[in-house]
């Protein structure tokens, strides 16, 4: 979906804590829906080239279920080319309007706490 | 991967999606539901060539994770539970009758003899309190079976012999005819059920038009599951008539 960008670690390496992923892995499985609907490998793809690491099928697809249960994603199938159908996740406006939401609030988190861990610069009293 | 180790995953894969069917299942969850769950797996299993267990963690966790749509579990106590436990109950006063009947006897009951009698239904009575764990459990369920089966023989040879030893004597014909009507009732119930189309039972698969389980195969052996009852009291019947 999006290029990579440079200042994230390569997928190779991403291995973020995975109390983060768990908080934060709703709000970015409905980022990769956000240009048009998708199927679960291809999320998990997304994801993957986009820094977090390889989310299992046993983490997302429960997550999935539960966003359609709450309305936030539609679900079709689609018959495959000659394969197995795909089940094809879309935003619903209710999950748009979730992920602008949700977006907004994790710019606010990131930015206070980028600034709380920022070291403050030496005081004269400890320099001297 | 080479191809004993695509014939192992698919074997352990295989396994995998039972223990997930048998899980939703236990968890009162749709069939067409199921069949939703298992297509988006099988989806997913096709796209990344892993296995089952290593996509999504072992079945029974994955059932639970999804948080499916499910019935409430009185809806099975009322339609499958205590159907099955006053067709059971009839099936063993049948059972006692039929012999009686046909050596022109009354029926002797004796309390302890009532009392193997009532275990088998004790126990499938309070089947809602330990259903999973018998059915993950094979040894349980095994020695469920057991004890079934103990209690029955066992109800056989505690049973009086005249009417001196027996605590009650009674005309078996009214309780023959009774307990075969109430069998026989029940199974048309059922038979009715299960014919019925939309059933909640059938697992669906999203993409076909179709239930998947509705080969002719399968719908028998539905059929003569309703009709066990009747069709084993009336082999007792016809053995009943042949030794009396």
């Amino acid at each position: 979906m999006n290029a990579l960008p440079p200042d994230l670690p390569t997928p190779e390496h991403a291995e973020w804590p995975s109390d983060w992923l768990r908080a934060t892995l709703g709000f970015l499985a409905l980022r990769a829906l956000s240009a048009g609907p998708s199927y679960g490998y291809a999320i998990i793809g997304d994801l993957e080239h986009n820094g977090f690491g390889t989310i299992k099928g046993g983490t997302l697809y429960p997550l999935l279920t539960r966003y359609e249960a709450a309305g936030l994603v539609a679900t079709e199938w689609r018959a495959g080319d000659g394969g197995p159908g795909r089940k094809y996740f879309a935003l619903t406006d209710h999950g748009r309007a979730e992920l602008a939401r949700l977006s907004a609030d994790w710019q606010r988190f990131t930015v206070t706490s980028t600034a709380y861990l920022t070291p403050e610069p030496p005081s004269k009293e400890t320099s001297a | 991967m080479n191809a004993t180790d695509r014939q192992l995953i698919e074997k352990s894969d295989k396994k995998w999606f039972d223990e997930l069917v048998l899980e939703l299942r236990l968890r009162q969850v749709h069939g067409s539901a199921i069949g939703d769950t298992l297509a988006s797996a099988r989806e997913l299993l096709g796209d990344t060539g892993q296995s089952a267990e290593e996509t999504f963690g072992p079945a029974r966790d994955y059932a639970a994770q999804l948080e499916l749509p499910a019935e409430p579990q009185h809806t099975w106590i009322r339609t499958a539970l205590w159907p099955s436990l006053v067709s059971l109950l009839a099936f063993l006063l049948f059972t006692q009758a039929v012999t009686a009947w046909a050596q022109s006897e009354p029926l002797l009951v004796s309390p302890a003899q009532l009392a193997l009698i009532t275990t088998p239904v004790v126990l499938v009575a309070f089947l809602p309190l330990y259903l999973a764990a018998a059915i993950r459990r094979v040894w349980l369920l095994i020695l469920l079976v057991l004890i079934c089966a103990l209690s029955g023989f066992f109800s056989g040879i505690v049973a009086p012999t005249n009417e001196a030893d027996a605590w009650l004597a009674i005309d078996p014909l009214p309780w023959l005819i009774g307990s075969a009507v109430v069998m026989v009732a029940l199974a048309i119930v059922n038979t009715v059920r299960s014919t019925r189309v939309g059933s909640a039972d059938e697992i669906t698969d999203p993409l076909a038009e179709a239930p998947t389980g509705t080969g002719w195969g399968s719908k028998l052996f539905a059929q003569v599951t309703n009709w066990l009852f009747p069709l084993f009291a009336l082999g007792m019947l016809g053995l009943a008539l042949l030794l009396g």
